[in-house]
């Protein structure tokens, strides 16, 4: 567990006052905050770091705790008895007693380094500003990997969170990288505070049959030489089973046909879905009969 | 469909807000307060924003005319996230070879 140098999180010297404090955290925190960087996982993890500095530098307790020990801070328990034995004098002299914070729930993430320090002290909100009231619990987020065939379907599915399994529906048409929100399954609340909300970002791998673009789906069908020459009808996948297509005589390798409808469905618009585009992809016969080679030659001649 | 409605004195009380700073959010266009009877009320959908919005001005110490301007931004970012999701998508096909041109059934 390595020391963290608060001071130079915030960018302050170790002269600064608590108003320089306060001004550096605020000046951080508004480039940090994850409600101006959301999904971005570096800025999350600066912003604990910037309100854990915050948490220990703006509290005159905490600050000279850390000044005092600085990277010793491995000696920071016999500190706390002696500030026990110091509080214990004070109460039994008249004196006021000393200062309990109470424990925010709000995106105060602690280090090993600062539970290990302060830990008996508890962490102070950043965002006391507003009064003593309860404290939105934590915002979790998770990832749920779902296939391009499950994503195609509104179906449910029981997750784990914490040790807790919840049942989720997953609406049809879901994208890759989406992310829902589900209301208070989130960490719970402090002090009656409401419990914070859960995250789930989709992923869903690349299929082997199907390319998904948007809600237009792609899928290459082969196609045999004769009835790409002569015309006919070739059997095509699609998410909901297999269609006849008819094809026309002298259909060229690459040539594409939408099938209008045929595509991935529209999130949360029932009814509606995207197209499918077939890519014909013409098999050159191999291993011919010296019969089959004479016709073809036959042909050959006829041009 | 229901609306479920939170009464914004109600709210700001339990929160430690104050209702002007709602006003204010309504004012600039970033929330909608529904009026019925004298009662001012704050469409639940909306939580998750003034949460937001609340943080920002509180915590932050973002003035209303900012938050807008962080709220248009996001739209922006948020929009362009999209985009290059789709393009990108886009490209992998391309990378196949398989970009002739489309004839409709």
């Amino acid at each position: 567990m390595a020391y963290i140098d608060y001071y130079k999180i915030l960018g302050v010297d170790k002269s600064a006052s608590p108003e320089d404090v306060k001004k550096a955290y605020k000046k951080l925190a508004r480039k940090y905050h994850p409600d101006l960087n959301p999904n971005d996982p570096d800025a999350h993890r600066k912003f604990q770091e910037i309100n854990e500095a915050n948490e220990v530098l703006s509290d005159p307790e905490k600050r000279k705790k850390y000044d005092q020990y600085g990277e010793n801070w491995k000696h920071a328990d016999e500190f706390e008895a002696q500030q026990q034995q110091y509080r214990q004098y004070q109460s039994q002299n008249g004196q006021g007693g000393g200062t309990y914070w109470s424990t925010s729930g709000d995106g105060s993430e602690f280090s090993d380094f600062f539970e290990q320090m302060f830990g008996g002290m508890g962490g102070r909100s950043s965002y006391s500003s507003r009064g003593s009231h309860g404290f939105r619990g934590q915002d979790y987020t998770t990832e749920l990997q779902v296939s391009l065939t499950e994503a195609a379907k509104t179906h449910k599915q029981i997750i784990t969170v914490n040790g807790k399994n919840l049942r989720i529906t997953i609406p049809a048409g879901i994208t890759n990288g989406q992310t829902i929100k589900l209301k208070g399954q989130g960490g719970p609340g402090v002090n009656g505070g409401p419990a914070g909300d859960l995250y789930i970002t989709f992923h869903i791998p690349e299929d082997s049959r199907f390319k998904r673009v948007g809600d237009d789906l792609y899928i290459t069908a082969p196609l045999n030489l004769y009835t790409a020459i002569l015309g006919g009808e070739q059997i095509v996948e699609t998410m909901d089973g297999k269609v006849k297509l008819k094809v026309n005589p002298g259909t060229q390798n690459n040539s594409k046909v939408r099938l209008k409808g045929k595509g991935f469905p529209v999130y949360k618009e029932d009814g509606k879905f995207g197209d499918l585009i077939v890519t014909y992809s013409i098999e050159i016969p191999t291993n011919l009969t010296d019969k089959q080679k004479e016709l073809f030659r036959e042909i050959q001649s006829l041009n | 469909m229901q609306t479920d409605l939170i009464i914004v004195s109600e709210y700001c009380q339990i929160c430690h807000i104050e209702p002007s700073f709602l006003y204010m959010l309504e004012k600039g266009g970033l929330i909608e307060i529904d009026t019925v009877e004298g009662e001012s009320y704050l469409p639940a959908s909306q939580l998750y924003d003034v949460e937001r919005y609340t943080r920002m001005y509180y915590d932050l110490s973002i003035n209303v005319e900012g938050i807008d301007a962080i709220h248009h931004l996001l739209d922006r970012i948020k929009s362009m996230q999209q985009e290059i999701n789709h393009l990108k998508s886009k490209l992998r096909l391309y990378e196949t070879g398989n970009h002739e041109s489309i004839a409709d059934l």
